[in-house]
């Protein structure tokens, strides 16, 4: 199963919430669509599980959707049943179904062994953490074969520390199981780290839909490159001292990530006016002429005031 | 130079007894003293003549007398019948009232009619529609369903409570309602949605999502009505029947329509009324208690 979102718009009263959102997800892929809170992400998730009817475009799906293979969505806080214990929630879904009981049973302790659930069967969600609630929730979900999994901010409710373990399963079961995903989440690392295509969501529109290489070091805009975090616009006039001067030619001015800037000691036109340490790597503000440039790197050895060379260490995507 | 404050472990408890005491004098007065000048005058004690025979004569009357324990059965199965359909019909209702959409809302405010109306109102508009000489008998018989109006069946006095059941169901269902919205109010509808997506049909959404957050209302909602319809006296004064009659009218008729020397007897029956009123709500709050897994407590 394959859909396609075209010219999708909603409005809520007088206010547009998106407006001519198209992109399509394969068979087998995990897209992300990232966005700051509030632009409209979880309401795009509602419109292709249907809670939610778009005020224009369509989304086709490459098969009907029916009752066994329906779209599910997992909610931010999961939404499992309180009444109801881990391996009832996660059966639920099958016993609608009016599956036979030991069919049920079986597919549920498959499901509880995979998603690691296995001691908290007969455990009620109030009794579970905060990771092992979404697991229910995606095993509750994946048990039932939808054509399309939805994960509304996927990572919103877990510690630090758990949330890429998380991407990773949810990438490796996505793979697994083959089932199209699409989540929403403004966990940038985390959407990168499990996605097979990111679509940028800024003010209404759909910014940018690609892999997430190419999002990161080829944004689409300027508002695209900077919310996906700190960027160096290296102007026309500067250019030369970032790259040789048969690269440089004809070349307009350049949008490049801290990290894809290179420190090379020795005398140069830039100078080392800060330095931090942030955890693992180093920031530093160098200066070239009028403009201020962020690097990170993981060499510690340069100091505030030393001279210095900056070098491109990847193509950059040229400033729209 | 320093002061330790040190709480007076002597005035404490009388300055909360004293804080307490508008709630715990009208209580002890009205309702101890009540229930224990009852309890005195079923032993024959306190009872205005002066009382011959042994102290448990009143009781063992009672236990020998067929119609008593008849009496008991019927209010039994009236209030077990009426508290069990006005607490359905309350959950199906404020359900399908929650599901409303919003500009319908106030309309649903139509339910509370009946909360308002007293007991007695509401016995004799259940008389008006379903006697035999009633509105519908009388809508039936224009309407030539029926060709006499004593062939519209006799629902009131069928022998099965059938008025008093109706009656107490149309009184207490909006109780039901209003305490079933209250919990609905703060039921998050995603619940709803996801079972939905899982592949539920809205049967089973409505007894296997919503019944069980409704359950603690519910339970509560069925202890209240049930035993409000086991002892009270307007609904039976005006629909119920003679044989078997509710245990109330049969404490009336014993304590205003015999002479003072059964007043002992008429006291009994409100003893052991109360008494299986504890018990009942004892043994009910267990039960759910331990389908419920512990989570309700009394």
């Amino acid at each position: 199963m394959d859909l396609e979102l075209r010219r999708i718009g909603k409005r809520f009263g007088h206010r547009t919430i998106l407006s001519d959102i198209s992109f399509s997800v394969g068979a087998s892929d995990l897209v992300s669509i990232v966005g700051p809170s509030g632009v409209g992400k979880t309401t795009l998730l509602k419109i292709i599980a249907g809670l939610e009817t778009p005020d224009t475009g369509e989304i086709e799906f490459s098969a009907p959707l029916t009752r066994e293979n329906p779209v599910i969505i997992v909610f931010q806080d999961y939404v499992l049943f309180p009444s109801m214990t881990v391996r009832a929630n996660i059966g639920f879904g099958l016993s609608t179904r009016k599956m036979d009981k030991e069919m049920i049973r079986k597919k549920v302790d498959r499901m509880l062994e995979y998603f690691r659930l296995d001691a908290q069967a007969d455990h009620y969600p109030e009794q579970l953490s905060a990771g092992q609630k979404q697991r229910t929730a995606i095993a509750r979900a994946m048990v039932v074969n939808p054509a399309v999994l939805l994960l509304d901010e996927p990572f919103a409710n877990l510690d630090r520390n758990l949330k890429m373990e998380t991407a990773r399963f949810i990438r490796k079961t996505q793979k697994e199981f083959g089932i199209p995903t699409v989540s929403v989440t403004h966990d940038l690392e985390e959407a990168f780290a499990m996605s097979d295509q990111i679509g940028i969501l800024l003010d209404k529109r759909l910014e940018q839909f690609d892999t997430p290489e190419n999002v990161y070091f080829s944004p689409a805009s300027a508002d695209a490159a900077t919310f996906l975090g700190p960027v160096n616009r290296i102007p026309v006039e500067l250019i030369h001292h970032f790259l040789p001067a048969s690269a440089a030619g004809g070349k307009k001015s350049l949008t490049v990530r801290p990290e894809n800037l290179e420190i090379a000691p020795g005398k140069g036109p830039g100078r080392i006016t800060e330095k931090t340490f942030a955890g693992h790597y180093f920031a530093y503000t160098v200066d070239i002429e009028k403009a201020s440039f962020t690097v990170y790197c993981q060499d510690g050895g340069f100091e505030a005031g030393q001279t210095v060379t900056l070098k491109l260490k990847n193509k950059n995507k040229e400033t729209p | 130079m320093s002061w330790i404050s040190k709480p007076n472990k002597t005035t404490r408890p009388i300055r909360l007894m004293l804080g307490l005491s508008p709630l715990l004098l009208p209580y002890l007065v009205l309702f101890c003293g009540g229930a224990v000048l009852t309890a005195c005058q079923s032993f024959g004690v306190l009872t205005p003549l002066p009382h011959a025979g042994g102290v448990l004569d009143a009781y063992t009357t009672l236990l020998r007398d067929a119609s008593f324990f008849a009496s008991f059965g019927f209010s039994l199965w009236v209030a077990t019948a009426s508290a069990f359909l006005a607490v359905a019909a309350g959950a199906f209702l404020a359900y399908r009232v929650w599901r409303l959409p919003g500009r319908l809302a106030p309309l649903s405010l139509v339910y509370k009619i009946p909360l308002i109306l007293p007991h007695i109102a509401v016995a004799f508009l259940v008389l008006i529609f379903w006697s035999r000489s009633g509105v519908i008998a009388s809508v039936a018989h224009s309407l030539g369903l029926i060709r006499e109006m004593h062939e519209f069946p006799n629902i009131l006095y069928s022998g099965w409570g059938l008025g008093m059941i109706l009656a107490y169901t149309l009184k207490g269902a909006p109780f039901a309602m209003l305490l079933a919205l209250a919990l609905l109010a703060r039921f998050d509808i995603r619940q709803i949605q996801t079972a939905a997506m899982l592949g539920a049909s809205g049967i089973r959404i409505f007894f296997t999502i919503v019944l069980p957050r409704l359950a603690p209302a519910l339970h509560t909602g069925f202890i209240i009505l049930f035993l409000y319809s086991f002892g009270a006296f307007d609904i039976p004064y005006i629909l119920s029947e003679s044989r078997p009659g509710m245990l109330s009218i049969h404490v009336y008729n014993i304590y205003f329509k015999h002479d003072l020397a059964r007043r002992p007897e008429a006291m009994a029956i409100l003893t052991l009324m109360f008494a299986f009123a504890v018990v009942f709500i004892i043994a009910y709050s267990r039960a759910v208690s331990r389908l419920e897994n512990g989570v309700r407590k009394l």
